[in-house]
């Protein structure tokens, strides 16, 4: 296995999870966001993949029961909608997520059949994230689920800017490596020649 | 020794006076190892011993012995006989909870079929010496879709039991004809001993031996009844240990933290128990637990299910 202080420096991406654009709770009506968009990023399907590749994986770890579902089609013309279920607010307090379980699992991530979506689904609301930026799209969802987005702890803050020093430092000593290793490989490259041509005579 | 030596020479002289008046008295010589320097004298150039002869000898040919000389300047580095083991006080450990909520995130948008909980185990253990390996039959198995392929008289009873056990393809003469016209609709095949002949008159070796789907005894896919080693084929899982850890696939994405923890109580259970049953002089003990997936980073388990402080519940994990 590889070291531990590597593996270590690896896992702070996890700081990268919890907090940044689309870390937000969302309220308890909201039972799930589903995706439908474009497997390339041609028409418009860039801003969703974006969307689901770096604001997705925050919503999940702050609303961890709320089912989240991505749909990629091969439709590089068709639609890219994000749909959000919500219940009403009694059945959100009453109703508790359904088990995923082994026998009964759900093969793909297309949408779920009524009978499997935990609490019934009062209304949807659909968002367009057709030629959108993952911002913009993260802005509407914002807008439209009032959701409360986290705001990282005095430590978080001081943890984040360490990394960033750290991120800083390493890039300098990555240039100064650079550099010196590109002497290093010239100056050996210039022996080789030297010593092929003496060969040759 | 050098000290030494103008003394003894004075005992020597002593010694060789002595001889002059009483000749019948026992020599020194035979008495004393270093008497032999001393008879010589003092100022005598000091003699050597055979090792550095030897060496003074070596070092008039450079090139004979140019290896010996290198290996003397550079010391030679001592190789490991253990895999490396870390400073465990680096380690940030996480709770199967916390482990399972980062994981589920890294994972998000995934198929749930295609995403899968790893795990790694690693070990205090020399680098030689035997590997823990072996095969367990899993709580709730990771794999379930194995397909199957049964050789035998498609109208014995064989074949009826197999298909009860889970069989996909049962048969001789049609799977031959399928198999050579390319059409490998299985991922195991198993073999009855009694069709085995026939098997090998189809010449099936050419096209199942490449892909290690051919029966053979020495695999132990030729068996009497084929369905009692389905059951252990399917949902069965190996391991191995391949450079002091071992691996394994421990899990769906969409299964529930009670599921994970038992399938991990599972894994972890038999592999000590593999360690146990090693010969006495080995010794093999858990190092690190790690919990990984598809697409996320592994997380380093501390063993217990849930802080008591942790506001996340089991059921917030268990949707799909």
């Amino acid at each position: 296995m590889v070291s531990i202080v590597r593996r270590m420096r690896k896992l702070r991406a996890l700081l990268a999870v919890r907090l940044g654009p689309g870390a937000a709770i969302l309220p308890p009506e909201v039972t799930r966001i589903h995706m439908d968009f474009a497997r390339a990023v041609e028409d418009g399907h860039w801003g969703p993949r974006k969307f689901w590749r770096n604001c997705l994986p925050r919503l999940k770890y702050h609303n961890p029961a709320v089912v989240m579902t991505v749909n990629r089609t091969e439709d590089q013309l068709g639609p890219a909608v994000m749909t959000v279920h919500f219940t009403n607010t009694a059945a959100a307090k009453s109703t508790e997520p359904e088990i995923s379980s082994t026998t009964t699992k759900q093969i793909s991530t297309g949408p779920v059949p009524e009978s499997k979506a935990g609490p019934i689904t009062v209304k949807t609301e659909t968002i367009n994230m057709k030629h959108r930026v993952d911002s913009e799209i993260l802005d509407q969802l914002l807008k439209l689920t009032k959701a409360k987005v986290v705001q990282p702890t005095p430590e978080e803050t001081r943890e984040i800017r360490d990394i960033e020093e750290q991120n800083v430092k390493s890039a300098r000593d990555a240039a100064l490596m650079q550099a010196e290793n590109k002497k290093r490989r010239r100056e050996e490259e210039i022996l080789r020649q030297a010593r092929g041509s003496m060969d040759t005579n | 020794m050098s000290t030494a030596r103008p003394c003894l020479a004075q005992l020597s002289r002593i010694c060789l006076y002595s001889t002059r008046s009483t000749p019948a008295s026992i020599s020194t010589r035979s008495l004393s190892t270093t008497a032999a320097v001393a008879a010589r004298g003092a100022n005598a150039p000091p003699m050597e011993s055979k090792a550095s002869k030897l060496l003074k000898k070596a070092s008039t040919n450079p090139q004979k012995n140019k290896k010996k000389g290198a290996e003397v300047s550079k010391k030679k580095k001592k190789t490991r006989t253990a895999y490396i083991q870390y400073d465990q006080r680096d380690l940030e450990q996480f709770t199967l909870l916390e482990a399972m909520r980062y994981i589920r995130a890294f994972e998000v948008g995934q198929k749930p079929t295609s995403a899968k909980y790893e795990m790694a185990l690693k070990f205090k253990s020399q680098k030689n010496g035997p590997v823990v390996r072996n095969r367990l039959r899993l709580p709730h198995p990771v794999k379930t879709d194995l397909r199957i392929c049964v050789i035998c008289p498609p109208d014995s009873k064989y074949a009826k039991d197999a298909i009860a056990a889970g069989a996909s393809l049962v048969g001789e003469d049609d799977i031959f004809e399928a198999v050579k016209d390319g059409r490998i609709e299985f991922d195991r095949c198993l073999c009855q001993t009694d069709s085995l002949d026939k098997m090998n008159k189809a010449g099936m070796g050419r096209v199942l031996g490449p892909r290690q789907l051919m029966p053979s005894t020495k695999l132990g896919t030729v068996v009497k009844d084929p369905a009692a080693v389905l059951k252990d084929l399917i949902g069965g899982a190996e391991y191995r240990e391949k450079l002091g850890v071992v691996r394994m696939a421990v899990g769906q994405l969409g299964f529930t933290p009670e599921e994970m923890q038992r399938n991990i109580k599972a894994f972890i259970e038999h592999v000590k128990r593999d360690l146990n049953h090693l010969s006495d002089r080995i010794n093999k003990e858990l190092a690190e637990v790690v919990l990984s997936s598809t697409n996320s980073p592994g997380f380093p388990l501390s063993g217990q299910f849930t802080k008591v402080d942790s506001t996340i519940t089991p059921r917030d994990l268990s949707t799909s």
